[in-house]
């Protein structure tokens, strides 16, 4: 009966695990915590700048007080519109092919590129885009930004994109093709439209990933402080101009700054929660 | 379905605003870089600029070289720089280029010391102080300057531009003219290798670091000191006068003659009542217009932005303690303005 209660043995293995337990525990407590101090830091010192204003008005001359950030929340609009519209097809169709023709020379060729793409600084695809696009054509311009930010979204989005298609049952496939449809119109009428959910994730994903990206932008969309609308052109962003406003000496640029990366967070967080809702809603 | 069909009609509402903008914009829009020593003027003017005419001026202050570098792949409409371009570096850019001369302002030297006392000092002592010789803010050199004074014994940290400045490129030019050591270890260029200290990106990240670091000391564009109440240095001139950074000052350094292309260095001035850290700042341009598809309108747009610039705007220079061009460098900038061709015919 005492036996087990003076086993020294099981004692140490109690607390071993108790340890253990909290080994573990410690640090994902830590990393919360992290988290909720960076979300905190930016809420308490971003809701000041918080104003309708702010999000109507362009930003003002060097040490004017006022205005607001209208012209980088329209110009991050187009920027991620069109890395959207630029990667989410590309990666679509590259997903399919890494999963229906998995082991040709393309797939490896594929994997290897979408490997490789990921492990590229951004700052690096930005000089690049600068030299390709920017110079060749003779402008900074909101659509080389996309593009920049779209070669980031790429590897994201394809991966995410192949998970899921991978878990579509392989009998969905079958069914079709032994019914006679071409294998073309069953990947896109089948294997598609049942992975429609865990797509959508994949996209709110690559964008949540680059909406915060700064230096694929510094020399690609440039900045501009009126509101653009043209996507030739050069054009503000919410991360240029937190960068811009975050080095500068005045108090009142801090607050905006501020209040730009409230924002900025805000949209990831809601992006992210809105991946979440979804995938909770698939698993039901 | 309905939810199948909402992503593909926003891209194509998207694409259709994107599209429908561009074709829809007519409206000139003109984009230039370079410089931040002018930028608070620069963004002044162009906010001005663009209520007056409607024409859009997007400036981005990312620093001299940048601009320059910018101008060369002809990827902005216009540079700013406020260090000129030599002549062996005129072959390096694809056509003749153009310096229009905008405003002159003074480099100041700023420092963070607990009470802001306003500090003497000479050429000598702030090139001994970038050089790392003078480490602390009480060195008998400074007090021997400032002797009303009681100087905090803090160290010294010296402030400088990471990014290749024109505001360096003068800076050190003035350091070079009244420091032998300082041209031997050190001298002028746009990014020089600096013996001690801190780096900070652009006019206003420097003004940033001082701002925020007691016992700082850096080097920024008046205006930049101003509007953020940061402590100048008065320096001692050519002629043995202490001199205060202002916009007289400024403007008695930049009276002098003036040579056809304007390219002139202010620094070490010989007026009297002078500020000796004076620098002029340029919009550089292409001689002739008409390159990489670029429109006539595109071109007229330039030449009417710089005409603007060199006269109506310079109302805008004394607010924000710039000093207005002198009359002969109006008159220089004149002739440039009126050279500068599209198709080999003038814009103005």
């Amino acid at each position: 009966m005492g036996a087990f209660d003076h086993d020294e043995g099981y004692r140490l293995r109690v607390r071993k695990n108790a340890a253990f337990t909290w080994l573990v525990l410690l640090p994902s407590l830590l990393v919360l915590a992290i988290l909720a101090v960076i979300v905190l830091t930016v809420f308490l010192k971003g809701v000041k700048a918080l104003n309708p204003r702010f999000f109507l008005e362009t930003q003002k001359p060097f040490g004017d007080p006022g205005g607001g950030i209208a012209n980088g929340i329209v110009g991050s609009v187009m920027v991620l519109g069109i890395a959207a519209l630029v990667s989410v097809p590309l990666s679509i169709l590259a997903a399919l092919h890494l999963v229906e023709k998995s082991s040709s020379f393309l797939s490896t060729l594929l994997r290897l590129v979408v490997d490789s793409l990921q492990g590229i600084p951004s700052i690096v695809i930005g000089v690049v885009i600068y030299a390709w696009m920017v110079v060749s054509l003779g402008s900074f311009s909101a659509f080389s930004g996309g593009i920049a930010l779209a070669l980031i979204m790429i590897p994201t989005v394809t991966t995410s994109i192949q998970e899921v298609l991978l878990l579509v049952p392989a009998s969905y496939m079958e069914a079709a093709i032994s019914l006679g449809v071409p294998r073309w119109r069953a990947s896109l009428g089948i294997l598609l439209p049942a992975a429609k959910s865990g797509i959508l994730n994949g996209v709110g994903l690559g964008i949540a990933r680059i909406s915060g990206e700064t230096a694929p932008l510094l020399f690609t969309a440039f900045g501009n402080p009126f509101m653009n609308l043209n996507a030739a052109k050069p054009t503000g962003a919410i991360p240029l101009i937190i960068y811009e406003y975050i080095k500068s000496p005045y108090a009142d640029w801090h607050e905006k700054a501020w209040g730009a990366a409230l924002i900025l967070v805000a949209f990831v967080f809601a992006l992210n929660m809105a991946v979440g809702a979804r995938k909770t809603d698939k698993s039901r | 379905m309905k939810k199948a069909i909402t992503p593909s009609a926003l891209a194509a509402v998207f694409l259709c605003l994107v599209l429908g903008a561009a074709g829809a914009q007519g409206a000139v829009s003109l984009l230039g870089s370079g410089a931040s020593f002018p930028a608070p003027i620069y963004s002044k003017m162009f906010d001005v600029y663009a209520r007056e005419t409607g024409v859009k001026v997007n400036y981005q202050a990312i620093g001299s070289s940048g601009g320059l570098k910018n101008i060369m792949d002809r990827v902005v409409d216009f540079g700013g720089s406020d260090s000129f371009v030599k002549d062996a570096d005129f072959s390096k850019y694809p056509g003749t280029i153009v310096h229009i001369p905008t405003v002159a302002g003074a480099v100041v030297v700023t420092y963070n010391l607990p009470g802001s006392p306003k500090l003497r000092l000479t050429g000598d002592v702030v090139a001994e102080i970038f050089l790392g010789n003078i480490v602390k803010w009480n060195d008998a050199k400074i007090a021997s300057l400032n002797p009303q004074l009681k100087l905090p014994n803090l160290p010294i940290m010296p402030v400088y531009r990471s990014d290749g400045s024109g505001t360096t490129f003068n800076f050190t030019a003035y350091l070079n003219a009244v420091s032998a050591e300082w041209k031997s270890k050190v001298g002028s260029a746009n990014s020089v290798s600096w013996p001690v200290g801190q780096g900070a990106a652009q006019n206003a990240g420097v003004a940033g670091v001082v701002a925020r670091t007691p016992g700082s000391v850096g080097y920024v564009e008046l205006a930049y000191a101003n509007q953020n109440k940061l402590a100048v240095a008065s320096i001692r001139n050519s002629s043995g006068n202490w001199i205060e950074p202002s916009l007289e000052s400024t403007s008695a350094a930049a009276a002098g003659s003036m040579p056809k292309d304007t390219r002139i260095l202010l620094v070490d001035t010989n007026a009297s009542e002078g500020y000796p850290i004076c620098a002029l700042t340029w919009i550089i341009v292409y001689k002739e217009q008409n390159y990489g598809g670029r429109t006539r309108e595109q071109a007229k747009a330039v030449v009417d932005l710089l005409w603007w610039i060199t006269h109506e705007g310079q109302k805008y220079t004394n607010a924000l303690d710039y000093a207005p061009l002198s009359d002969s460098a109006v008159k220089a900038a004149e002739a440039i303005i009126k050279g500068i061709t599209y198709g080999g015919a003038s814009l103005r």
